[in-house]
């Protein structure tokens, strides 16, 4: 998808959010306007009423019927509503009135100061909510306002540790700097710089405070302690119901209802206002999705020379996978990507960042995130079909048939396990070892890795190894139960240069030791060259050109391999761009209908926007999707030597 | 980490003494005399004093403060001024009830709360995630005490399955004691259940994306093993924050639900006290309740050190 299409989504996800914001601020709306239109709206006196129509139902005369006093309910919602919001506003107006402040001063002076007034907020903060509530309304006595005022003064702590961390925050940003310059005083900074700044948290934050206010007040007046025969407040409504419960239930719904509404209406506005506010939180799941088996009609026929090898250890045809697209259909992200992997060979698969090399890897193994799906004509390892089946059956396959090393060693290794717990689990999941065989195991393959004192090792966190011994790690994982083919997806792009070799020269022994295959992914050239036997070429989520690497590297005949061999050397991890090849690989649903590359060639014709570009074979073995590919002479690297050359200056 | 739990337990000391000297002067300023209280409006001045003198009521609030202060350290916390009962052990009979309360509403929240959060992760955005995100929404608004009304009216008076007040002591009978508290716990831990499966569910959402439950899952383990294992250490420190924080909502959660259920315990005690003020039941009680939240804290802080191997190396 592209990033326009996204911004779009995620704009309308929130227009979406807001509707429904703006529907409980219509909720919260309702309850003002009962609050205040009260003696207009409510038919009777919501504290006087007949003893003689006590507990009658709902009627045309009381619509929500009467209390045990004869009191009528729907009237002393009404009023209640009153009682709610106005305790609420009390509250949360006492809190605001010294928490702010309070906390605006704490966070802006620092110190003592501060450190005094924390450690207050702390020590009141320790006792239950409810406990310091009672606690102080001893002092007061009970009394609605009283009760709030308590309420409010406790609120007030939560609102001044949030205010202070705000303003630590703010303190440090380059606006007051600026402001400090040009010789503002502390209250100025204070109030025309700072407080503006952190005003939306401290919305979002009174909003559901008050929502917290309106439970406090029905607690409160439930037990007792807050509203006195002189309101009517939803809460001693409440404890009214209860008594009388087993003679009339109905009596405890309204007021019930009457406070989770308004209460959730407050908490629905307050976490609008914070979407509103902050950035959209991200959505994700588990990212499994199984291999489906594609109509294999097309993809019967004979891939071209290049792509295949006789008796492949791995071989993929026809490999597609798309993502659903916010606004509706499907977004194909790898094109019909045929390929083969020989026994005991390095096939190193090539392509700029979006051209869809790791998106192909990770299929192979089902894991691709949850709504992309991906199909094939067929995908055999090792003489096995892993098209159509299912997460479990697949599990046999990933990490015993199947090794794979991630690019972030560190951030790929679970932080809260040893790494010889990681290590050993692959192993008595999959080849049922003990603990003590699983330990004696591990340690041989740190050897085998070449991990220093790897019995010393194995209890190690990940956040004790470096990036290169970590890298160890995830190869050591991906060995443990002798895998016929090993993926390794950017396995040096994040580690130092000089341990960079270190690792593919770990990789080209452990081939040698092992007989093991190699799918090499990576976007550097100079990787290919040291290790590959064939080399593919990505892009855009096709595969463009596909040979062994020696040939390709010699004469290239796609336009974009030889963009990519004249870029060398470069770092593309810093630029992201090719030095040679104006513009970036577009978007998946920006992909022409012709030849995909046309865009950025210096060779395209007209024809080459014509229709689907076809993969055929070209000389020395090769497969290529260039249509000139015949008339093009083309620019490669005399030899890889020159490239290792050109790469380590 | 033995080092850790005694500087943690010794830092306790402090706060809990600050919780007490505000509480206790706190108690000085209010104009309500239990004396008046105790002889009623039609008595004399000379009587009221009398009184007043009686509980040392009218000596210097510095002198009634040392007085308590080296009593509470003894474990003496004084006693009431109307029933003359020993605050002490008033606290620690009440004590069990709140305690079993607040450890089924904890009960609750955590088993309603995690699995229905992971389940939620586990599908964002797809109709199951919001149904449990819906009930979580209403579940953070609904009052507990209300909750528990309904309760009481569906499975005490029309289902008669369970007490609708009361409590039996586990002494007494283990069964009857699960019975008086299950109503309880669910209307107490329904709040919790909610703001638990919240954060389990943002912080599974975030841990789901991780690289390492890629690893974990390319090395061909079970989903139940990729979740259970790799996923849920990984993201229980935001869930043990929010758990730290329900365990004081709940204990004061508990006042409420005591008295709806009519369960004595702590929640009974400190609402008589506050009505008549009481002040050494409620210096008590604010005291007790100060040190439960702050051993609870500790033992949640240590759980970070063991479900965080970085934090054990500092």
């Amino acid at each position: 998808m592209s990033a326009a299409e996204a911004s779009g989504a995620r704009f309308t996800a929130r227009l979406l959010r807001s509707k429904a914001t703006l529907l409980w601020a219509a909720v919260v709306g309702l309850v003002l306007f009962c609050a205040v239109l009260a003696p207009v709206i409510a038919p009777y006196d919501p504290l006087d009423g007949d003893v003689r129509e006590g507990l009658l139902g709902p009627s045309g005369d009381h619509w929500l019927g009467t209390d045990k006093l004869g009191r009528d309910v729907f009237s002393r919602i009404v009023y209640g509503a009153q009682v709610a919001l106005l305790s609420g506003a009390e509250a949360v107006g006492i809190a605001a009135a010294i928490g702010i402040p309070l906390g605006l001063l704490s966070g802006y002076a620092g110190g003592w100061t501060d450190r005094i007034l924390m450690r207050i907020v702390e020590g009141v903060m320790s006792v239950p909510f409810l406990v310091l509530a009672i606690a102080l309304i001893s002092v007061l006595g009970p009394g609605l306002w009283k009760s709030m005022a308590v309420v409010g003064v406790v609120f007030a702590m939560t609102l001044m540790r949030l205010t202070r961390g705000e303003t630590l925050a703010a303190r440090e940003e380059l606006y007051v700097d600026g402001a400090r310059v040009v010789g503002a005083g502390a209250p100025r900074i204070l109030f025309r710089h700072i407080l503006p700044n952190i005003t939306p948290p401290l919305i979002v934050q009174v909003t559901l405070m008050i929502a917290g206010a309106i439970i406090a007040e029905a607690t409160l007046s439930f037990l007792g302690l807050g509203a006195q025969a002189g309101h009517a407040s939803w809460g001693s409504m409440l404890a009214d119901a209860q008594e009388s419960i087993r003679q009339s239930f109905f009596l405890a719904l309204p007021p019930g209802i009457a406070i989770l509404v308004t209460v959730l209406a407050f908490n629905q506005v307050g976490d609008g206002v914070r979407d509103l506010f902050a950035r959209e939180a991200k959505a994700g799941t588990l990212g499994v999705n199984p291999v489906h088996r594609g109509k294999g009609a097309e993809a019967e026929a004979d891939p071209p020379a290049g792509t295949a090898v006789p008796d492949p250890l791995l071989s993929v045809r026809d490999l597609t996978v798309s993502f659903p697209q916010p606004g509706g259909g499907r977004v194909t992200v790898v094109q019909g990507v045929s390929l083969d992997v020989g026994k005991g060979e390095i096939l190193g698969l090539v392509g700029e960042s979006g051209s869809g090399k790791s998106v192909t890897a990770m299929s192979l193994l089902g894991l691709v995130p949850d709504p992309g799906r991906v199909a094939a004509s067929t995908v055999r390892l090792d003489g096995r079909e892993l098209t159509g089946l299912p997460f479990d059956e697949l599990r046999k396959v990933r990490g015993r048939e199947l090794g794979v090393v991630f690019q972030e060693p560190i951030a790929s290794l679970n932080p809260a396990y040893t790494v010889g717990d990681q290590v050993a689990e692959v192993l008595r999941e999959h080849d049922g070892l003990s603990r003590a065989q699983a330990r004696e195991r591990v340690v041989e393959l740190f050897e085998q890795v070449h991990i220093p004192n790897p019995a010393d090792r194995l209890g190690d966190y990940p956040h004790q190894f470096s990036g290169g011994m970590a890298q160890r790690v995830m190869i050591a994982m991906a060995l443990a139960c002798r895998p016929r083919l090993l993926v390794a997806d950017e396995p040096t792009t994040a580690l130092d240069v000089t341990v960079q070799g270190q690792v593919l020269d770990l990789l080209l022994e452990l081939r040698e030791q092992t007989g093991m295959s190699i799918l090499l992914i990576t976007h550097d050239l100079g990787v290919v060259a040291d290790v590959a036997d064939r080399v593919a070429v990505m892009y855009a989520g096709q595969l463009v050109e596909c040979g062994p690497t020696e040939e390709v590297f010699r004469k290239p005949s796609h336009p974009y391999t030889e963009g990519l061999l004249t870029s060398l050397p470069r770092n593309v991890r810093r630029t992201g761009r090719l030095p040679s090849i104006p513009g970036v690989v577009p978007a998946p649903d920006a992909w022409p209908e012709g030849c995909h590359f046309a865009d950025r060639c210096p060779h395209a014709r007209p024809r080459c926007s014509g229709g689907p570009i076809e993969l055929a074979a070209a000389p020395g073995g090769r497969a290529t999707r260039c249509v000139r590919a015949e008339e093009l002479t083309l620019t490669g690297v005399g030899g890889t030597g020159a490239v290792q050359i050109a790469k380590k200056p | 980490m033995l080092r850790t739990v005694v500087i943690r337990l010794a830092a306790m000391f402090p706060l809990v003494f600050l919780v007490a000297t505000g509480v206790f002067f706190l108690g000085r300023l209010s104009d309500i005399d239990p004396a008046e209280n105790i002889v009623g409006p039609e008595a004399s001045e000379e009587q009221v004093a009398a009184v007043r003198h009686d509980l040392g009521l009218d000596r210097p609030a510095l002198e009634q403060y040392a007085d308590w202060l080296s009593g509470a350290v003894r474990g003496d916390l004084g006693q009431s001024v109307y029933t003359k009962a020993d605050v002490s052990a008033s606290l620690l009979q009440a004590l069990p009830v709140t305690l079993s309360l607040t450890f089924g509403g904890l009960l609750v929240g955590l088993l309603l709360g995690v699995p229905s959060g992971i389940w939620s992760a586990l599908r964002a955005g797809r109709a199951g995630d919001r149904a449990i995100s819906l009930f979580a929404t209403v579940g953070q608004a609904v009052p507990g005490f209300w909750l528990g009304l309904l309760l009481i009216f569906a499975f005490a008076i029309q289902l008669p399955w369970f007490p609708s007040v009361g409590y039996v002591a586990i002494d007494q009978s283990l069964t009857g004691w699960l019975r008086s508290l299950a109503l309880p716990s669910v209307s107490l831990g329904v709040v919790a259940a909610a703001a638990i499966s919240r954060q389990t569910r943002s912080s599974m959402i975030g841990v789901l994306q991780q690289e390492y439950v890629r690893t974990a899952l390319s090395k061909g383990l079970s989903k139940r093993r990729v979740v259970v294992k790799h996923a849920l250490k990984n993201a229980a420190v935001p869930i043990v924050t929010v758990v730290s924080f329900q365990v004081t909502t709940l204990l004061g959660g508990s006042i409420v639900i005591e008295r709806l259920f009519a369960m004595p315990g702590l929640g009974q005690l400190a609402i008589d006290a506050v009505l008549r003020r009481d002040p050494d039941v409620i210096q008590g009680i604010v005291v007790l309740t100060v040190i439960i939240v702050v051993l609870v804290n500790v033992l949640l802080d240590l759980s970070y050190a063991w479900l965080n191997p970085k934090v054990r190396a500092l």
